[in-house]
């Protein structure tokens, strides 16, 4: 190709986005939108459902404390621990459930795949951030709340090319 | 020259001692990485005299962190989350050639649909891979447009890959036994707007970037690695495609259901660094087309996914499967006795055969080639290192 045509057609090419939409939206401000309740599986069929693999959550009523979910983790990151709970549950004799370190978490999701109860799934909340490592240790209490997420935005595909809108 | 010639003559005239340079005091040796943006974790020294390099001593092994040991102590399920760490962006194919080869040693068939949805997979992988080193590769030649573009349109198929496997990255998708997870609903509509929206930024990639003049003069004829050196070598991948050997494991050795696919296998005679950078390029145009085909013939329902203990015992015996990944062959050697966890894994990676081709194209080459070199090799260091 000429060298001169070959600078205009560059030129050209990038001074079209001039026009064109932002691509890129204000993450903390508009969140990004997501199918579903997150990532869930059934042990009946031994297939997911496909969904966003973020905080887990609990359902201490089907919990029964087989600890499972911790022998997978056990080689992968060892974040679960399985501590003792006030609470009775019939089928939960040992009073015990998993309590899950996010400093270790890697978000694999083999846990879930591991519960047979329907007990453990996954949620849409990615944002754990935190300003100690302690804070990131989730209790049962705290992996039974289910979490609010209200994000709304995702990739549109218009006239001005590839955007995140509402 | 000829006025420091004239210099030493009038010296020499004055009977003054002008003794000879040491070769050694010629040379300037300099270190690359290992912390440096330009060369990912990855150490080499150069020797240069004046602008040529004339010695290059890679030095891998800074990230290496024993995953094939690793593996010795975890059962096949465990072993996929970090089997997928040494290249996250590619993370379906490493899982993918793991899973072929502990399906052959254990005997396991996987459901169609879920042949299918692996092979998606990685290709989606294999396009987010790439846009990712075309990233690297344009900002170190100094072309920061094309660091922003392919940054931005990675996030097509990760918004893809998320909704197909729950994570950007690290997906953990494809495992012993066919997929994780079935495709949500309406995802084929949204997986095919995007990719072909996808395919038609890839023209603007070559306005603005391969048939850009610069980019031209500063790849054209730098580093060749003829057809004879390449094969020499062994050095696979894009690399190989680029000197004029069209070899796809895809195409050699189909796995899963790449056998029914029509693709071609893409390669360049012209053997240099702009060869290299584009081969990649047509590659993620025929990964295009797979994934249209891919969602044309896929089985409208059925099991995605063989149902399997989580401790799969494993019969004595050794396997080895390979995949074509993002840098090239991606095999796993497997043997198995009688345990649920391996009895060995070896790894055999890309990049590190890539990597045999550094020293070979650098020597001899202008300082200045060196990042279009270095970064055509599609060499990734965390990965060479395992």
């Amino acid at each position: 190709m000429n060298t001169a045509t070959g600078f205009i057609k560059a030129l050209e090419s990038g001074s079209k986005h001039i026009v064109m939409k932002r691509f890129t939206f204000r993450y903390p401000q508009e969140k990004l939108k997501f199918v579903g309740d997150g990532y869930q599986f059934d042990p009946k069929k031994g297939v997911g459902l496909a969904g966003t693999r973020g905080r887990h959550i609990l359902f201490h009523d089907k919990c029964t404390g087989c600890q499972l979910c911790a022998i997978a983790c056990e080689g992968i990151a060892e974040a679960i621990t399985m501590p003792k709970v006030d609470e009775q549950w019939k089928q939960n004799k040992k009073s015990i459930m998993p309590q899950i370190d996010y400093g270790k978490c890697v978000f694999c999701g083999l846990c879930v795949d591991a519960c047979p109860f329907y007990a453990l799934f996954m949620t849409n909340d990615y944002e754990l951030a935190s300003y100690t490592k302690s804070h990131l240790i989730y209790t049962p209490a705290q992996l039974s709340v289910k979490p609010k997420y209200d994000g709304d935005v995702e990739i549109k595909i218009g006239k001005r090319g590839a955007h995140h809108g509402r | 020259m000829s006025n420091l010639d004239g210099i030493i003559d009038e010296a020499k005239k004055l009977s003054l001692q002008i003794t000879k340079e040491n070769e050694e005091d010629r040379l300037m040796t300099l270190s690359v990485g290992p912390q440096h943006p330009g060369s990912g974790h990855f150490r080499f020294t150069i020797k240069v005299d004046g602008d040529y390099i004339v010695f290059v001593d890679p030095d891998p092994g800074y990230v290496h962190r024993g995953h094939e040991k690793m593996c010795e102590y975890r059962n096949h399920f465990q072993n996929i989350p970090h089997l997928e760490r040494p290249v996250i962006h590619d993370s379906c194919n490493i899982t993918y050639s793991y899973s072929l080869a502990v399906e052959d040693l254990v005997g396991i068939t996987v459901p169609r649909r879920g042949q299918f949805l692996r092979a998606l997979a990685s290709e989606l992988n294999r396009l987010s891979y790439t846009l990712y080193w075309l990233a690297i590769y344009g900002i170190f030649l100094g072309h920061s447009t094309m660091f922003m573009w392919p940054a931005g349109d990675r996030e097509l198929l990760i918004d893809l890959l998320e909704r197909m496997s729950g994570q950007r990255i690290t997906n953990a998708y494809n495992i012993p036994g066919g997929a994780r997870a079935d495709i949500p609903y309406n995802f084929k509509e949204r997986c095919l707007s995007q990719v072909n929206y996808f395919e038609k930024r890839l023209n603007e990639y070559d306005d603005i970037f391969y048939n850009n003049p610069l980019l031209r003069q500063r790849t054209e004829g730098v580093g060749i690695l003829s057809k004879e050196d390449a094969i020499r070598l062994g050095v696979t991948g894009s690399v190989l495609r680029a000197s004029g050997v069209p070899f796809d494991v895809r195409k050699v050795e189909p796995y899963d259901i790449y056998d029914e696919l029509d693709f071609k296998v893409q390669y360049m005679k012209t053997c240099d660094s702009f060869a290299r950078a584009y081969v990649p390029m047509l590659d993620m145009r025929e990964s295009c087309h797979i994934i249209r085909q891919i969602i044309d013939k896929m089985p409208e329902s059925g099991p995605v996914r063989e149902k399997l203990q989580f401790n799969i015992k494993n019969p004595p015996g050794e396997t080895y499967k390979r995949v074509e990944s993002g840098r090239g062959a991606l095999g796993y050697h497997l043997v198995g006795d009688g345990s649920p966890k391996p009895y060995r894994v070896k790894a055999s990676v890309g990049s590190f055969r890539n990597l045999l081709a550094l020293p070979f194209l650098l020597t001899g080459s202008k300082l200045g080639d060196m990042p279009a070199v270095y970064w055509s090799l599609n060499y990734w260091p965390v990965e060479a290192d395992r």
